[in-house]
């Protein structure tokens, strides 16, 4: 169970930190390394994941994620999840303690790795929030550009046969 | 006067503001253009506005129903570039324009410091308390846009 100093402090990490982590994270994806935004239903397992479970389970799905055989026209999203990954461990064994001041050194008692859980369920919950809303315009994004890729080759035709 | 009622008084006088109100108008008018009759779309960002103390999950909210309705990402013939859609205008508007006004409130009268977690928590007062004004005023406009429409008809 969280504090409501820790409550407080996640909330204000949310909008001060997380939040331009999370749209810099998927854009980087998807704008430098040719990944495509997460398809609904990956969005809609994810979300649904972070929402209910702790944050164990959460890591558990993300790795059962890049573990699979994802086919070649689906690789991007074995790169997001383990991009995601690489992400909220760093955050777990470092980022928690040394940059967010969540937790005291204590490591490895039942409590303290209880206590991590829930820190790191509650930060996982707020970043997946705010890459999946990003996500969201990226997906739009792509379709307006194919969209408009396909009005151009349409109107060109038009002007080859002129 | 305490910190809590200079932000308060500080925030209804930049509401009053030309750029500011000008611009809620701008987008008010925007919302009857591409919204028309559907208010609970705005009811919907009003009670997030009002009841979160998150500024994201006002952003958020915004980025998810630019995504999903085609009505949001209409532009407006009358705004200075027609081609920009209501949710992507709000959202630049709320993460660039409204920040500076933020920043610009905290650095000068309200003098609020932007390094510990107490100054963060003020700002963040601050910018969502801004955010609320917006909106409240730009669905005025659009009330009123969209009754002026209906007389017309």
């Amino acid at each position: 169970m969280l504090s409501e100093a820790q409550q407080q402090k996640i909330s204000l990490l949310s909008d001060t930190v997380l939040y331009p982590e999370a749209v810099a994270f998927i854009r980087k994806l998807v704008d430098e390394q040719d990944c495509s935004p997460l398809p609904t239903t990956q969005v809609k397992g994810l979300q649904s994941i972070a929402e209910s479970y702790q944050f164990n389970e959460l890591h558990r799905y993300i790795v059962h994620q890049f573990e699979r055989n994802w086919p070649d026209s689906k690789s991007s999203i074995k790169t997001l999840y383990i991009e995601l990954d690489r992400l909220f461990t760093t955050m777990k064994n470092k980022r928690l303690r040394d940059e967010f001041h969540l937790m005291g050194e204590e490591r490895g008692s039942r409590e303290a790795r209880a206590m991590e859980d829930a820190l790191m369920a509650a930060l996982a919950r707020e970043f997946i929030q705010h890459m999946v809303a990003e996500n969201g315009l990226l997906e739009l994004e792509e379709k307006q550009r194919r969209a408009r890729e396909q009005r151009e080759r349409t109107a060109n035709r038009g002007g080859n046969r002129q | 006067m305490n910190q809590g009622m200079q932000i308060i008084r500080e925030v209804s006088a930049t509401a009053e503001t030309d750029a500011f109100y000008g611009k809620a108008e701008q987008f008010g008018r925007h919302a009857a253009h591409v919204l028309r009759g559907s208010r609970s779309q705005l009811t919907g960002l009003e009670n997030i506005a009002e009841s979160t103390l998150k500024t994201t999950d006002i952003l958020d909210y915004i980025k998810k129903q630019t995504a999903r309705y085609q009505s949001w990402q209409r532009g407006f013939p009358q705004a200075t570039n027609p081609n920009m859609g209501f949710g992507e205008g709000l959202k630049q508007y709320f993460e660039k324009d409204l920040r500076a006004t933020r920043d610009a409130m905290c650095n000068g009268r309200l003098k609020i410091g932007d390094k510990t977690d107490k100054d963060k928590l003020l700002r963040r007062r601050v910018y969502l308390l801004l955010m609320r004004q917006f909106i409240r005023q730009m669905v005025i406009e659009y009330e009123y846009s969209v009754s002026q429409a209906r007389g017309s008809r």
